[in-house]
């Protein structure tokens, strides 16, 4: 098993091991989301390749699709991992919980063998049911959505299980477990079919933008929280107030700012305030989430320096990318996503690969980041390591991922850009001013600049798969090895 | 102009209605979701007067 | 002094209760905002059509009649305008037949994953044009390149036309994959389209199809 590979199991908890199949999973599919986007991304410069065979759309819904999954995954992971320590309990329906991980993760193969050979079906409702729903993000058939309820219900009951148990209810739990339901509840929202594209549009959003722009930042508050605890030993006190800061400023500024979603799509003018306004404020708590970071990774340094004469950074891999999300996710949601947020921008800029590079550079900064800092962390634990160093190979794919992300990102910008002037602002958005734009140096050669450095965070990632196979087990034999001739010196 | 007349397909409606121009509807939201948290700062920092200090 | 001005502003507590009331409230707002966005998206009747109130989101019967695309004073954007009866597919469609073929238009604009391609009012994937107004655009009016190209003399047939076999009527190497669409079906995307066509966007796309300045080339 990949899970086995991962780390040397050293836990005593059957939830944390379980956490570990999820990452495991998790990193499989992170890895499929890659392949598919470099295939999308050479048929924007050769669209011939595979033409027939597996068609852009298909690539494309693969693309977005694994990620959605593998980040489901990772949270899952990650909430199972710090479950047993933040309430002293196991997951309330542990077998349970097992059986579902293996129903999950059929499903998703079943659901992606769907896609990649059967592609697309008649137009009739049973191809709502079974194929797809052609839903961007969401296009999983019905009966998986219904499957994945299910699995989400077992999920949190065994959260909300082991929350009920525990003596001290921690902030962090509290969040968590709040957020988590309305994250749950929201994929409801998804569920049903309508005529009118208006009303399908609608609650389209409450999905996705409710999802990436509320419960998910409110997740990554949480675990962030809890991962500058376990990383540089911040005070828990100072960690859960900042967490409820950030709840009431990403609440408060995410929920009405999914009005930006409503220009549009023939919704009522009363939403391009809402949406400009609150949407704008959108960016505040991810600098105050960067602050935060930064604050307590000072200040405990600082403490243990002059009281230990150490790093107060228990594990470096871990936090290097707890700090490329704390500022990944201010640059990639904050800046980039303000960019386009004002409708006066936004009906040049909507619809054009703008978006793309917001969703690019957000998603790594925002999610990836931090749930590569959890698989760092679940890792050290399964290996029973006490202080965690970067490898070689951390290094480096610290460095090629961030890099490629950052490069295809403004590759992306710049293809924006040449389209909103051109395709959009100078030719008014039909037909032919689509194809003008798409033809355009500045955008075929960006293209090119934005394939280039796919294959550069493509190899990040293998660097970051295979640092993450072997690093607990170096590390932990490292560790023996030191420890041999202590005996003796004491 | 601060306040221009609602130009929408449907004017009649409480959100249209307070839409009177750029930001009257954002400035109205906000204050109220802004204005009882002084309620809650004064509340707290009553609770907080009355608890004996603690030692640390 | 201390003991008698605490901070607040390091209170958990104070933060707290703060996040709830603004998450509460804001929830609350939006449930009320979306009850009123529905009431006004809903799609209209027939007769709103006939009597020629304006509605964002047209009947389906909308498919029965011209529609137009232009500049309104009032609203300072373009807005579409319903005209005249036109037949679709040369006929007049009733109230029911309409809605079932928006209904299997909608299906199978879903079944076939448009979405991941195309984007339908802005959203979706960007390697292919955006369909908001695709009904309205020169390349399928009369004398537009897809009607010269399709040999048809009419919108609707050029796009069903289109659609059933988009290799063969390919205008650039990046083409539209045979998706083994029925004329059936066909005729549905079309009737999807032209009503989506209709939907009052807010002007989006603004000047749609109507450049500045006359036609502008490029060098390739």
């Amino acid at each position: 098993m990949l899970s086995k590979l991962l780390a040397h199991p050293a836990f005593e908890s059957p939830t944390k091991r379980l956490a570990m199949k999820y990452f495991a999973v998790a990193l499989v599919l992170f890895g499929a989301q890659l392949l598919f986007g470099l295939l999308a991304a050479i048929q924007f410069l050769w669209p011939d390749f595979l033409f027939n065979l597996l068609d852009f759309s298909i690539n494309r819904m693969v693309h977005i699709n694994a990620m959605v999954v593998w980040m489901l995954y990772a949270m899952i992971g990650s909430v199972y991992y710090l479950l047993p320590d933040e309430t002293g309990h196991e997951a309330a329906g542990l077998k349970l919980g097992e059986l579902v991980f293996w129903i999950l993760t059929l499903a998703v193969a079943v659901v992606v063998l769907v896609y990649l050979f059967v592609q697309v079906g008649p137009g009739k409702d049973s191809t709502i049911w079974l194929i797809t729903e052609g839903r961007e993000y969401i296009e999983a058939p019905r009966w998986a959505d219904i499957g994945i309820v299910a699995v989400v219900l077992v999920f949190y009951y065994n959260v909300l299980g082991a929350y009920l148990k525990a003596e001290r209810k921690t902030g962090i739990m509290t969040v968590l477990v709040a957020d988590l339901l309305a994250l749950a509840g929201l994929y409801l929202a998804g569920m049903f079919y309508t005529d009118n594209i208006s009303m399908d549009q609608y609650y389209w959003w409450w999905v996705i933008h409710l999802w990436v722009e509320a419960t998910w930042e409110v997740f990554v508050g949480a675990i962030a929280a809890w991962a500058l605890i376990k990383i540089v030993g911040a005070k828990r006190r100072i960690v859960e107030m900042w967490l409820w800061i950030e709840v009431l400023m990403l609440f408060g500024s995410g929920i009405l700012g999914l009005g930006h979603h409503y220009f549009w799509i023939g919704t009522p003018e009363y939403w391009w305030e809402i949406g400009a306004l609150f949407s704008s404020l959108e960016p505040v708590p991810l600098v105050a989430m960067f602050v935060h970071v930064l604050y307590d990774w000072g200040k405990e340094q600082g403490r243990t320096q002059a009281l230990e004469n150490r790093s107060a950074i228990r594990n470096a891999p871990a936090m290097a990318w707890v700090s490329i999300n704390a500022f990944g996710n201010f640059l990639g949601a904050g800046i980039w996503g303000f960019f386009h947020t004002l409708p006066q921008v936004n009906i040049y800029t909507h619809g054009t690969q703008f978006t793309a590079a917001h969703g690019h550079l957000a998603f790594f900064g925002a999610y990836a980041a931090i749930l590569i800092a959890m698989m760092y962390l679940a890792i050290q634990g399964a290996a029973g390591i006490r202080i965690m160093r970067m490898t070689a190979l951390s290094k480096w794919s610290i460095a090629l991922l961030v890099f490629g992300i950052m490069g295809m990102t403004v590759a992306l910008t710049i293809m924006g850009y040449e389209q909103t002037l051109v395709e959009r602002a100078e030719l008014g958005g039909g037909w032919q001013a689509y194809f003008t734009a798409q033809n355009l140096p500045w955008y075929v050669q960006a293209q090119g600049w934005r394939l280039a450095m796919g294959v550069v965070t493509f190899i990040g990632f293998v660097l970051l798969f295979v640092d993450l196979l072997t690093i607990g087990n170096r590390q932990h034999e490292e560790r023996q090895h030191e420890m041999e001739p202590a005996p003796a010196a004491a | 102009m601060i306040i221009q007349k609602c130009t929408d397909v449907s004017c009649d409606n409480i959100f249209a209605w307070l839409n009177q121009g750029p930001l009257t509807l954002t400035i109205t939201l906000h204050l109220i979701i802004l204005v009882p948290m002084v309620w809650i700062y004064l509340q707290e920092k009553r609770k907080l007067q009355h608890r004996p200090p603690e030692e640390s | 002094m201390s003991q008698h001005d605490p901070s607040v502003w390091s209170s958990t507590s104070f933060w707290r209760r703060s996040a709830a009331w603004v998450t509460g409230f804001s929830a609350i707002l939006l449930i009320f905002l979306t009850f009123d966005t529905m009431s006004q998206i809903q799609m209209g009747s027939d007769e709103d059509l006939k009597t020629g109130k304006v509605r964002r989101v047209p009947a389906p019967t909308v498919i029965n009649h011209a529609i137009e695309y232009k500049m309104s004073r009032k609203r300072g954007h373009e807005v579409p305008v319903i005209g005249e009866e036109q037949p679709f597919f040369g006929k007049i469609w009733s109230p029911e037949d309409a809605r079932a073929l928006l209904h299997k238009g909608k299906v199978t604009v879903q079944a076939k994953n448009c979405m991941d391609c195309h984007t339908l009012l802005g959203n979706g994937a960007y390697y292919a044009p955006d369909l908001t107004k695709a009904w309205l655009d020169p390349a399928w009016q009369k004398g537009g390149l897809m009607q010269t190209l399709t040999r048809t003399h009419s919108t609707e047939e050029a796009m069903a036309k289109f659609l059933m076999d988009p290799p063969k009527y390919a205008t650039h190497t990046r083409r539209m994959p045979n998706l083994g669409i029925t004329r059936d079906e066909a005729v549905a995307i079309v009737a999807f389209l032209k009503h989506m066509s209709a939907i009052d966007t807010n002007g989006f796309p603004r000047n749609f199809s109507k450049p500045h300045q006359g036609e502008v080339t490029y060098a390739k």
